[in-house]
């Protein structure tokens, strides 16, 4: 079975064998799905077996943390080798083998249990390096919808990015949450910045096909008051640099990915709310970026 | 002196940075932020990969109207924040 999916605007394909059981697990990703992908920027194909070549350098492995994912990241001649795990110490879930220009996956998942994690942290993989040169971020955030804007709450996990959406979605009157994990900024052809749901959201079901202009960028620090402020560009940039998918350090997707940060840097509100997790907190927030000028 | 491999520098707005890239710096988690002045030594230093002190003090001779000993004392600066930085070795 092959299925089409369109998100933030891009198209690409996935395709499972017939009676594999992952073809009745992809309820998250049926609110973006297309019938005919005419313009794909990638197909994943989920396969029996990719090779694990004895030749294979590392050039990311991601920290050993119990709480987190683990990602390594390998090449192999001109092909990228991906693995994943649900966490350190854990078996591997899923193997990627992708192609040098990221247009063509082939995912082996390497546990039943693990399968869905694997062929979604390899779809997320393949959509933030195919679209790093199409002013395309894939970020690390929660966002709220309000008065037609998108408000995303930036910061490491367990900081309490989701933690404020609900404060939002509680206190703050015509609140709804887009997104709690993965959503795509895009800048589009105009100049305008939209912020898009995914089938990607975390812990949290949350799988909107819906877009909204941007409304600012806020990074979330804990604090002991509630306080919010402008940030400078330096620190904008490091936050967006900091919050966004992408391998920053293969030369051409790190030029791509810089002038996307640079451009949002220069266009959008970017702030710091230092924070408590109580209702003060999203009154504080919401005072400032629901009275930003266009 | 020599650059340490890895740090591109980069404009924002009228500003420039320089981020560790490159797979020889993928751990490195910092940012450093430059003026006009440090971005112009770093640009005509970095593609050389060796410098000195005192191509230092000639760049800010070249460019900038201050005398010998000030252009001395800011080179020697810059040089030691380099360093301090992780961006340069001695």
């Amino acid at each position: 079975m092959t299925n089409y999916y369109k998100v933030a605007g891009h198209e690409f394909g996935v395709s499972i064998p017939d009676g594999n059981p992952l073809c009745g697990q992809l309820s998250q990703y049926e609110p973006f799905r297309i019938e005919k992908g005419e313009n794909c920027i990638f197909e994943v194909e989920v396969v029996d077996k990719v090779d694990d070549p004895a030749d294979k350098e590392v050039v990311y492995a991601g920290p050993e943390d119990p709480e987190q994912p683990l990602v390594k990241l390998y090449k192999s001649g001109e092909k990228w080798i991906y693995e994943m795990a649900v966490c350190s110490g854990r078996p591997l879930a899923a193997r990627m083998e992708s192609n040098a220009a990221f247009t063509r996956g082939r995912v082996e998942t390497l546990s039943e249990k693990g399968a869905l994690f694997g062929l979604n942290n390899a779809l997320m993989l393949m959509f933030a390096f195919r679209t790093a040169g199409m002013n395309t971020l894939e970020m690390h955030a929660s966002v709220i919808v309000n008065g037609g804007k998108a408000f995303l709450w930036l910061a490491a996990s367990g900081t309490g990015k989701s933690t404020h959406s609900k404060l939002w979605l509680k206190h703050i009157p015509g609140s709804r949450l887009l997104n709690d994990d993965n959503p795509i900024v895009r800048i589009m052809d105009d100049g305008c910045v939209e912020v898009f749901g995914s089938p990607w959201s975390g812990k949290t079901p949350c799988y909107r096909n819906e877009h909204y202009p941007l409304g600012a960028f806020t990074r979330i620090r804990r604090a002991s008051f509630n306080k919010i402020s402008r940030l400078s560009n330096f620190e904008a940039y490091a936050l967006l640099y900091s919050s966004s998918s992408g391998f920053k350090t293969d030369p051409a997707m790190g030029d791509a990915l810089h002038a996307t940060f640079e451009q949002l840097v220069m266009k959008c509100p970017c702030y710091v709310l230092d924070c408590l997790p109580d209702e003060e907190a999203a009154r504080v927030s919401s005072a400032e970026l629901l009275s930003i000028k266009d | 002196m020599k650059t340490i491999e890895g740090f591109k520098m980069r404009s924002l707005g009228k500003d420039y940075i320089i981020m560790g890239e490159g797979a020889s710096q993928v751990n490195f988690n910092k940012m450093i932020s430059l003026n006009s002045t440090a971005a112009y030594l770093w640009g005509e230093v970095a593609d050389k990969g060796h410098f000195s002190e005192d191509d230092l003090k000639e760049l800010l001779l070249r460019k900038y109207d201050v005398d010998e000993a000030t252009a001395a004392k800011d080179a020697a600066y810059i040089a030691g924040k380099w360093v301090e930085f992780g961006i340069a070795s001695r």
